[in-house]
């Protein structure tokens, strides 16, 4: 049954991507060339100044180095926090372990403005984590946790936990209980299987979710919008105002090809580095 | 045994502080749409449902639901029908370039949506597709197609071929044997590939804030605009009605196909 051609199954699948995304995405490509003229538009001419300026203006290296700051801190932070919540559900023999994995899916499939509006009412001057600190009396005047950094990172860590607890819970799932068993048997402390058994078996799954993570930070809207402000830029943000406010097509073309760049060449890089590492073991 | 015991309550206790954290941001908007003040306040101030008789009064609220709902409904059914084509195609015919079709089909889920959003936006004008209707819904297709594909693959990896062949010897045609064997079989993960689908196109801000034609306003990006303009308890209680549907849909998913297996 395998013999015969699936060409046409495939048709609707690879026709809707041609027309959605593979040519409006390549179509990209000629604009961010093409000489933008306030009140005139978009001219017919060739030019490289939009991606001459990204590259050597300090105004756009600050959002470009802010924006990966985030990505590497964001992906920190949830594998931090994330990788002992997974070793948790992937070895608990508890009859809730389904409805937990649930727990960790639901925010998630919950709206994400509604979860970044809920980081808003926690973050704001008069929010919730200020009014806690204070009451514990750890500051005097309230903690500026919006359109800044910190605001940012706590917010978008909360956001993408989910994914990296859910990519390592299959990664841990799948080392053998065997190994481990086998290590301790040998005379291995906890620490020492963990270290030299556990933690190196997974790092398949801390590949990916890390990858999968630090990507969806990078290119992440909505959360730094409302969250930063207007005035407190990340990449995608840069985007948005470049198309919806300032209506230089080009120049937001040429930052939206950067972005996916840099986000193509990082899913290459972490598929190269998990073969090599997948030939070595 | 003492030191075991220990690190396992240690872990516990990490992982419960993980689900506070996860859970809070739900907790404080659902409290905050309570509050009897005008100002967002948590702890709420007084208790009252008037957001919430406030929110399902506005009319603007009310469209963008159905708006979203439809749209939803439209890009799930292009996506099932496509995905579940592809995958077929991908497990169980010859496709030459397999690879990378399967990565081509899945590259919306890294892609960045925002890119995806002003491509279309420029793509559209281009060929006159700027504020219609199905622009933005072959745009959700695109962004949903990846989960049923996903959802859709690993369901038909489950099960034995040799049914459909044993169907196809006994008689029956092609589509006969693949909508009263293999369809039944798979269904488990064509409805959960058709919930993230609903789920992925009802929530989605990066690619319809771009293509949004005049008249047209899906609820995420309502609420989205209606943040931009200043927060009050309407939004939060928008906000809870969301999360009280979200976490019924998904107890419901799991009860009726172990929704968790396929994410």
């Amino acid at each position: 049954m395998r013999s015969r051609s699936g060409g046409w199954l495939l048709a609707p699948a690879l026709l809707l991507l041609l027309v959605a995304f593979v040519v409006p995405v390549g179509m990209m490509v000629p604009m961010s060339f093409r000489p933008y003229v306030p009140l005139v538009g978009i001219t017919d001419g060739f030019t490289v100044r939009y991606y001459t300026k990204l590259l050597t203006d300090s105004y756009y290296l600050e959002i470009i180095g802010r924006t990966l700051a985030l990505g590497f801190t964001v992906t920190l932070a949830t594998l931090v926090i994330g990788y002992p919540v997974a070793l948790f559900l992937a070895r608990t023999p508890s009859r809730w372990r389904s409805w937990l994995t649930i727990l960790v899916v639901f925010p998630l499939m919950l709206n994400l403005v509604v979860r970044t509006f809920g980081w808003i009412a926690l973050l704001a001057q008069n929010g919730l984590v200020n009014q806690a600190l204070r009451a514990l009396g750890v500051v005097d005047a309230p903690v500026k946790l919006l359109f800044n950094f910190a605001g940012l990172l706590i917010a978008m860590t909360h956001i993408f936990l989910p994914f990296m607890v859910l990519v390592l819970i299959g990664a841990i799932q799948n080392i053998p209980r065997d190994v481990e068993d086998a290590a301790r048997v040998l005379g291995a402390s906890w620490a020492g299987t963990f270290c030299r058994v556990t933690l190196p078996l997974s790092a398949p799954g801390i590949l990916s979710g890390s990858i999968l993570v630090f990507v969806l930070t990078i290119s992440a809207l909505v959360t730094p919008r409302l969250l930063g402000g207007p005035t407190y830029q990340v990449m995608a943000t840069l985007i948005y105002d470049e198309f919806l406010q300032r209506l230089n097509w080009p120049a937001g073309s040429a930052q939206a090809l950067l972005l996916t760049l840099m986000v193509l060449a990082l899913v290459y890089l972490s598929g190269r580095l998990a073969r090599r590492t997948g030939a070595r073991a | 045994m003492t030191a075991a015991r220990v690190r396992g309550w240690l872990l516990r206790a990490w992982v419960a502080l993980a689900f506070a954290f996860l859970m809070l941001p739900v907790v404080v908007v659902a409290l905050a749409s309570l509050s009897r003040t005008s100002y967002l306040t948590v702890p709420p101030r007084g208790l009252t449902l008037h957001w919430f008789t406030q929110v399902l009064g506005d009319a603007e609220y009310v469209q963008a639901i159905g708006f979203s709902v439809l749209l939803a409904l439209v890009a799930t059914a292009g996506a099932v029908g496509a995905g579940v084509a592809a995958s077929f195609a991908l497990i169980r015919r010859r496709v030459p370039g397999g690879a990378l079709v399967s990565a081509l089909l899945n590259a919306p889920l890294v892609f960045p949506a925002v890119v995806v959003g002003v491509a279309l936006l420029q793509f559209y004008a281009m060929v006159h597709l700027n504020g219609s209707f199905v622009g933005l819904a072959l745009a959700h297709m695109v962004i949903t197609a990846p989960y049923v594909v996903r959802a859709v693959t690993a369901s038909l990896q489950g099960i034995d071929p040799e049914l459909e062949h044993a169907a196809r010897v006994l008689g029956a045609s092609g589509p006969v044997a693949f909508f009263t064997v293999t369809l039944p079989l798979i269904r488990p993960g064509v409805a959960a590939g058709a919930l993230f689908a609903f789920i992925v196109s009802f929530d989605n801000v990066p690619v319809s804030i771009f293509l949004l034609g005049a008249g047209q306003m899906t609820l995420p990006v309502k609420i989205f605009t209606a943040i931009e303009y200043g927060v009050d308890p309407s939004i939060a209680a928008i906000s809870t009605m969301l999360i009280v549907l979200t976490g019924a849909g998904l107890a419901v998913a799991e009860r009726w196909i172990g929704f968790h297996r396929f994410v």
